[in-house]
């Protein structure tokens, strides 16, 4: 395979290329009093999203025949074409702010990245993409809350909530000890503050976690502001931004996004896909704009459970699969770059036959963020974040320093 | 007689008490359960008024030929993906004309119908254990809204299967959830086609609706029923058995006598005349699973091949595991998951000596409340207290919706969640001290003695801190208001 003309792509050459990129660089010094303004916001796409339909590998010679009519144009193969990144890989066309945020040196995407889980059940694949061990339901809290309790103390100071969940219940990612808390869009008018104090009182004795439960709503409420636009993602990335513009606002929002397992009809103008791009660079583009300035402290990572089959299914659609695709986007990114060590789609380079091959961790990533961007100790994320990890070693240089 | 004992009868097997109903259960608690447990006769008034399956079928189909080129594949796809992420709130629709628009008016006025329909019969009835059944049947094989096509058959996959087999046979439960056309067109079966079928090798001969897409095998029913409808994940099962079980369930499909579902050609008669076996479409020869080869044999093959999962000893186990959690705990005792799975066993999956088997349990029988209602339960629960009004279908769905749980719209195949972590978080909580700040203000203070009526509903599991705050509230209302969010109402 030839490399692609493009200076900014890390070459998906072999194996050693990442390997080098993982292990490379000095050890870090701890940045033990850190800046205490990053924001990261992770968005978990449920349902396994298709990773080579968000990132088409157009460039690699079987990918027309290993996807057959779920495989995206070429760049300048009409209106519904890949997005150009690097002349290999591209865009889905609906990521129209995700790739200008590309050209803008903002946006790392990653592919052949998984879990690693290698089943393919979405419960258990997002348990354990949530739980942060190296199985489903390894462990019992999530590894966002278990990393915000290694937050420098700098960060911690102030802060009511250090993490928030855009989601009407508390995901297992953000589940534990650490003080997060939750909120989604209302409705009704908010009841007085005397009727929220008897309840308070009704709970503070005989049930401490629906008393805890109040607390964290009540102020969470304050905090959001009024909600309520039409596409439910876009509202939340919203409010998002809201909660994390406040000065002492969470440095950690978790948002969920729903209706990413396509098995029929996955493609075209007005398929799952192209509507599900279109509300995830939508929001994105709001959760920018609302954050402004802070957008330059920000980094967004968006991860799924697990990518689906190469070739399409019966249905026009693709079955739950092993490796694929994610994004991390930010002012604070050091982007414009493809990270893959990209294993090819022969029959004989596909896991079990039919998926893409995973070449690289997601806890690499996200270890990068807890260290390189919140400025965790590397420490307490091997031991506490992800326990099962050593295989899995931080990428350096995500982020800019 | 016990009255603690009639508050968890109430309660936690049942949808919550009405005033005056704890002083009859008193008298024998369990007795009061078991004697609920056998076959209706028919569904309640409310849900026997539903549509036909084959009606609603014909609804669907009707509406995508409304819309013009529908069976072409642009058509399809369009209308696939819109639906993917329709919004529909409280039944609210912008972009009139828009295929949302048109899909609102065609499918929402039934639906919600479907839902006041459910929580009517739930709110009335004098069988709430039976119901509850009902309920955790139709969450465990969850046929959900979330796919469009699949809105008005829902309630209907929800009253002639798991009503009619809720203390029936656990094998003949599975078989009919795989007939259903529910089931079929919530997990995509209906459009998976075997790749050596003479369907595959000639598209003429499938439906239209089917042809609009490209044909041929489609996993994904097959890989639920193994991983949640029977054995449950990691029980044993591998991707070759997901593969060739997908394979014996090709052409198993949806009939209705005309339109866009049927095969060409495809008649004879079936006890549900909504399903058939289409042996175009279904692939050809042996298939093994779970190292038992299964000849082909058309239909016998796939309802050889349930039923013998339906008897796995992981099967009693899945099963037991998820009754246990339901009614006693979030953490299932070991030993009452194994009790219940022995007698599922035993007896060959009847549904009816598990049930008892469940009232049986000395672990059920716990005073303090274990579980958190999910939210349609909860209003249910207060509904029959208040012995309340019943409200249209378009209000129960918008305030369900508000607490997370909007009937038939579980988001996966799994199902609502059955465990307090994921109703207890602080937004859903708000939302039900919002909903019971408003119907304490909607209700006013010439109704109830709220002090009363938690005695009433809740017996001895009230506790002096809501007795308290009840008694010391500021009004009536607000006293109402309080009760309906105090721990021992929000939990059973």
């Amino acid at each position: 395979m030839t490399p692609p003309p493009s200076s900014r792509w890390t070459a998906p050459t072999r194996r050693a290329a990442l390997a080098a990129a993982l292990a490379a660089a000095a050890p870090r010094i701890a940045f033990a009093a850190g800046p205490s303004d990053k924001r990261l916001v992770i968005i978990l796409l449920r349902g396994a999203m298709d990773g080579l339909t968000a990132v088409p590998a157009f460039g690699d010679p079987d990918y027309e025949r290993a996807r057959g009519a779920v495989a995206t144009p070429r760049p300048g193969g009409g209106g519904e074409a890949a997005l150009d990144l690097n002349g290999f890989f591209g865009l889905a066309p609906q990521l129209k702010s995700l790739h200008d945020r590309y050209g803008r040196g903002e946006l790392v995407v990653f592919h052949a990245i998984a879990s690693p889980y290698r089943d393919r059940s979405h419960f258990d694949g997002q348990n354990l993409i949530e739980n942060g061990s190296d199985k489903p339901f390894g462990l019992a809290d999530g590894w966002a809350n278990r990393a915000l309790q290694g937050l420098p103390a700098a960060a911690r100071s102030g802060r009511t909530d250090l993490g928030v969940a855009l989601a009407p219940a508390l995901p297992l990612m953000m589940r534990g000890p650490a003080p997060v808390t939750s909120w989604s869009p209302s409705l009704l008018p908010a009841p007085n503050a005397d009727f929220v104090m008897r309840i308070q009182a009704m709970y503070q004795d005989g049930d401490p976690k629906l008393a805890a439960a109040l607390n964290e709503a009540a102020s969470a409420n304050a905090a959001a502001g009024p909600g309520g636009a039409r596409d439910p993602f876009l509202a939340l990335m919203t409010a998002a931004a809201r909660f994390m513009s406040e000065p002492n606002g969470p440095c950690l929002a978790m948002v969920e996004s729903t209706g990413w397992d396509t098995h029929v009809n996955q493609m075209g103008a007005y398929g799952a896909l192209a509507r599900n791009f279109t509300a995830l660079d939508n929001g994105i583009a709001a959760l920018a704009d609302g954050l402004g300035p802070r957008w330059s402290d920000t980094a967004v990572l968006v991860v799924t459970e697990f990518g689906r089959t190469v070739a399409m299914n019966g249905t026009s659609g693709t079955d739950h699969g092993t490796a694929g695709a994610a994004f991390l986007v930010g002012g604070a990114v050091k982007g414009g770059r493809v990270i893959a060590d990209w294993p090819g789609l022969k029959p004989g380079a596909l896991h079990a036959g039919r998926d893409l091959k995973p070449t690289a961790d997601l806890r690499s990533v996200m270890k990068a963020a807890l260290r390189d961007h919140l400025g965790i100790e590397g420490a307490h994320i091997d031991r506490a974040v992800f326990p099962d990890s050593a295989s899995a070693p931080a990428i350096e240089g995500l982020f800019r320093v | 007689m016990s009255l603690q004992d009639a508050a968890i009868a109430a309660n936690r097997f049942g949808l919550g008490a009405r005033p005056g109903d704890l002083a009859v259960i008193a008298a024998d608690p369990r007795g009061w359960l078991k004697a609920q447990l056998t076959p209706e006769t028919s569904p309640p008034a409310p849900i026997a008024t539903l549509p036909t399956t084959a009606a609603a079928l014909r609804t669907y189909s009707t509406w995508r030929e409304s819309l013009g080129r529908a069976g072409s594949e642009t058509q399809g796809r369009q209308m696939q993906g819109r639906g993917v992420g329709m919004q529909m709130g409280a039944g609210r629709m912008n972009a009139a004309g828009s295929v949302e628009a048109s899909y609102a008016r065609a499918f929402f006025p039934d639906y919600q119908a479907a839902v006041a329909a459910r929580i009517k019969a739930a709110t009335t009835t004098d069988r709430p254990y039976f119901e509850r059944l009902v309920r955790f049947w139709g969450n465990h094989f969850t046929v959900s809204a979330s796919k469009p096509a699949a809105i008005g058959l829902c309630p209907l996959f929800e009253r002639d299967v798991c009503r009619s087999h809720a203390v029936g046979g656990f094998r003949d439960l599975l078989l009919a959830s795989s007939k259903h056309p529910g089931m079929l067109v919530y997990l995509d079966n209906y459009l998976s086609i075997g790749p050596s079928s003479a369907a595959a090798k000639n598209p003429g001969l499938l439906p239209a609706l089917v042809r609009a897409r490209l044909t041929g095998l489609n996993e994904n029913y097959g890989r639920e029923v193994l991983e949640l409808h029977t054995m449950g994940v990691r029980s044993g099962y591998t991707q070759a058995d997901v593969t060739s079980l997908a394979k014996i369930m090709t052409g198993w499909t949806v009939h209705y006598g005309g339109g866009l579902f049927d095969h060409p050609g495809q008649g004879g008669a079936d006890a549900a005349p909504e399903f058939r076996f289409a042996a175009l479409a279904h692939e050809p020869g042996p298939q093994t699973v779970l190292g038992k080869v299964y000849a082909e044999d058309g239909l016998a093959q796939g309802e050889a091949a349930l039923s013998d999962i339906a008897a796995h000893p992981a099967t009693s186990t899945h099963i037991a595991t998820k009754l246990v959690r339901h009614f006693v705990a979030d953490d299932p005792p070991p030993a009452a998951v194994e009790r219940i799975a022995r007698v599922f066993r035993d007896t060959g999956g009847n549904l009816q000596a598990v049930s008892v088997a469940l009232v049986d349990l000395p672990e059920a029988w716990a005073p303090a409340p274990a579980k958190m209602k999910p939210p349609e339960d909860y209003l249910v629960s207060a509904i029959r207290a208040m012995r309340g009004p019943q409200l249209s279908g378009q209000q129960f769905v918008a305030i369900l919706d508000r607490m997370g749980q909007r009937p038939y719209y579980a988001k996966d195949p799994n199902g609502w969640p059955d465990v307090e972590k994921d109703w207890i978080g602080p937004d859903a909580l708000w939302k039900r001290v919002e909903w019971a700040d408003a119907v304490g203000k909607a209700v006013g203070n010439s109704v109830f003695d709220p002090s009363l009526l938690a005695e009433q509903v809740l017996g001895p599991d009230v506790t002096p801190a809501t007795r308290k705050a009840i008694s010391q509230a500021e009004t009536p209302a607000q006293g109402l208001a309080l009760l309906l969010v105090a721990p021992e109402f929000q939990r059973r």
